[in-house]
């Protein structure tokens, strides 16, 4: 039975926060550890770009799907999707209307939703179902029944999106929601499929002499990041605090093949490692 | 293969993992401007039960008749403090704590719910914010969790597991959306100390200050949370935060009058 404390005016259960405050910074550090328990460690995420595959339509989704299609069973996958041009086309509308940031985070989730749909339906018989979020505990169950759970990529933020340090953009969108759905159940590894071969040190649809990287640290990236990122920089910065992913692929949807030797352990795009232990003993 | 197919708009085919948009001048509107958005401390008011609770309420009461549009949102307090602990010893992410940090403002504002049922309290959950209009136009009393609804999504902040957005992030963040240029906090200290006052008497209090100033003094305690103060300086509405203490008469009152008690802590320079 839990002590209740009084004496101050308040009742506090007793615990080792009880009566602190947890703005303290010591108090805080108090109830770190150096690493989280691991809650799906052997499942992987897969990412599919809106703009990048979706919005190429046919032929760059049904090799993608047929891809997909093989490799269930092979691991224990969670796919997410982009949203592509329509939530250009809400923002851009929304910016124009002046809406706050979190009204633009509250609509931007409907547009992927849309693509995740269009894949349930590509997929439905090979045993991909759509994961409301409220389902979020039901993913062992998708998973251990050897189906392929599609969830929502964009983290639930909606109309409390905090103000972001540059531009008027919401800063948390579909790439960090992925990863941070893979940070907090501790996945072995992220794969992002998008056009491109991966990670350039500019954007190769803009310059001819961009020049792909083929591994980089974190903190190399960090660093000195890319012109143009392609993926979201709130990712880079939730994965610095972060404990738990050691590894983050981007590789090409549109040639066969490349997602199946990145989840096959190969550097077939751009792979960005984190090292664990590294990290932890930089935090000491 | 087939080229993209891009709806014509002045983002282009922008990749949006930066900060963008600015080829689109942005006029910001303002939602619900008039909504005061008011912070019940869960540890400072509510875990201390009927005494400090009841006359806090008699004040927004007293308050709503007179016709001032509010939203209220609990705190959590020592049972999320609990949770918090225990979930630290078994090692959870944040995003675990966040989501089961969830919980306990929500019941406390169900407390709140059936406090002010009689006066209009209408106990909405984040899914009804956008219903926040009608009650408001009803006369009612719309009741909150303060909790931003990040849950698993919560990333790990620089110090540590426990959530860095917690209830004063949500109700500042509430605010920031609505469009109010002050989010009020109702705690049990007359606001912000150069120390915690319940553990250092020589603690002195700060009657003004701005965010910048206060995050560069690097207090090892402040009364509201740190992402607060990081927001403020970025937001686009919320100007002011407001604490008061609840447990001094006529101080809620005064501050949903729009009297500058307790502690004002303004947006000044960015960082």
């Amino acid at each position: 039975m839990s002590k209740l404390l009084t004496g101050d005016g308040r009742t506090h259960i007793e615990s080792r926060l009880m009566r602190e405050s947890l703005q303290n910074r010591s108090v805080v550090r108090d109830a770190d550890s150096a690493s989280d328990f691991r809650i799906l460690p052997d499942t992987v995420l897969v990412g599919i770009g809106g703009q990048s595959i979706f919005d190429r339509g046919k032929s760059a989704l049904v090799p993608l799907a047929d891809e997909l299609r093989a490799l269930r069973g092979k691991h224990k996958l969670v796919v997410g999707v982009g949203g592509g041009t329509r939530v250009r086309h809400t923002v851009s509308v929304a910016l124009d209307l002046g809406l706050p940031v979190g009204g633009i985070a509250q609509l931007v989730g409907a547009m992927e939703e849309l693509n995740s749909v269009l894949l349930n339906a590509l997929l439905a018989k090979d045993g991909f179902i759509g994961m409301p979020r409220d389902h979020f505990w039901e993913l062992p169950l998708y998973l251990d029944a050897g189906m392929i759970p599609i969830v929502i990529s964009i983290p639930p933020y909606h109309m409390w999106e905090p103000p972001p340090s540059q531009g008027n953009v919401p800063a948390h969108g579909s790439d960090f929601g992925l990863f941070q759905l893979a940070e907090v159940l501790a996945m072995k590894q992220v794969v992002f499929v998008k056009d491109e071969d991966g990670l350039y040190n500019k954007d190769p649809k803009q310059h001819k002499d961009a020049v792909l990287i083929p591994e980089i640290t974190l903190d190399e990236l960090r660093a000195n990041p890319p012109e143009t990122s392609i993926l979201d920089r709130m990712l880079f910065d939730a994965w610095d605090h972060a404990r738990n992913i050691e590894r983050v692929d981007i590789v090409n949807g549109l040639v066969p093949g490349r997602l199946t030797a990145a989840l096959a352990g190969e550097r077939v795009g751009t792979t960005i490692t984190r090292p664990r232990a590294a990290k932890e003993s930089a935090d000491v | 293969m087939s080229e993209r197919q891009i709806i014509a708009n002045p983002l282009g085919a922008s990749p949006l993992t930066d900060a963008e948009g600015e080829a689109i001048e942005y006029r910001p509107i303002a939602v619900m401007p008039d909504v005061k958005v008011i912070k019940i401390g869960g540890q400072s008011i509510l875990d201390r039960g009927r005494e400090a609770v009841f006359p806090i309420l008699d004040e927004i009461v007293a308050a709503r008749a007179d016709g001032v549009p509010m939203l209220l949102c609990a705190g959590g307090g020592t049972r999320a403090r609990h949770i918090y602990s225990i979930a630290s010893d078994l090692e959870m992410p944040t995003g675990v704590l966040a989501a089961l940090g969830g919980y306990v403002p929500k019941q406390n504002a169900r407390m709140l719910h059936m406090l002010l049922a009689r006066h209009g309290g209408i106990n909405i959950d984040t899914d009804d914010f956008e219903k926040l209009p009608l009650y408001i136009q009803m006369g009612c009393l719309p009741i909150m969790t303060g909790m931003p609804p990040f849950g698993y999504w919560e990333k790990r902040g620089p110090d540590g597991r426990i959530p860095p957005n917690r209830t004063d992030a949500g109700v500042f963040l509430s605010a920031e959306f609505l469009g109010s240029p002050r989010a009020i906090f109702i705690k049990d200290e007359d606001g912000l100390y150069t120390d915690d006052p319940k553990k250092n008497p020589d603690a002195t209090h700060i009657a003004r200050i701005g965010a910048r100033a206060l995050i560069e003094r690097e207090l090892p305690d402040v009364v509201v949370e740190r992402a607060c103060l990081e927001y403020l300086l970025r937001a686009r509405s919320v100007r002011e935060l407001q604490i008061v203490n609840g447990l001094r008469p006529g101080q809620v009152r005064a501050a949903l009058a729009g009297e500058d008690v307790g502690t004002i802590i303004y947006r000044d320079d960015p960082l």
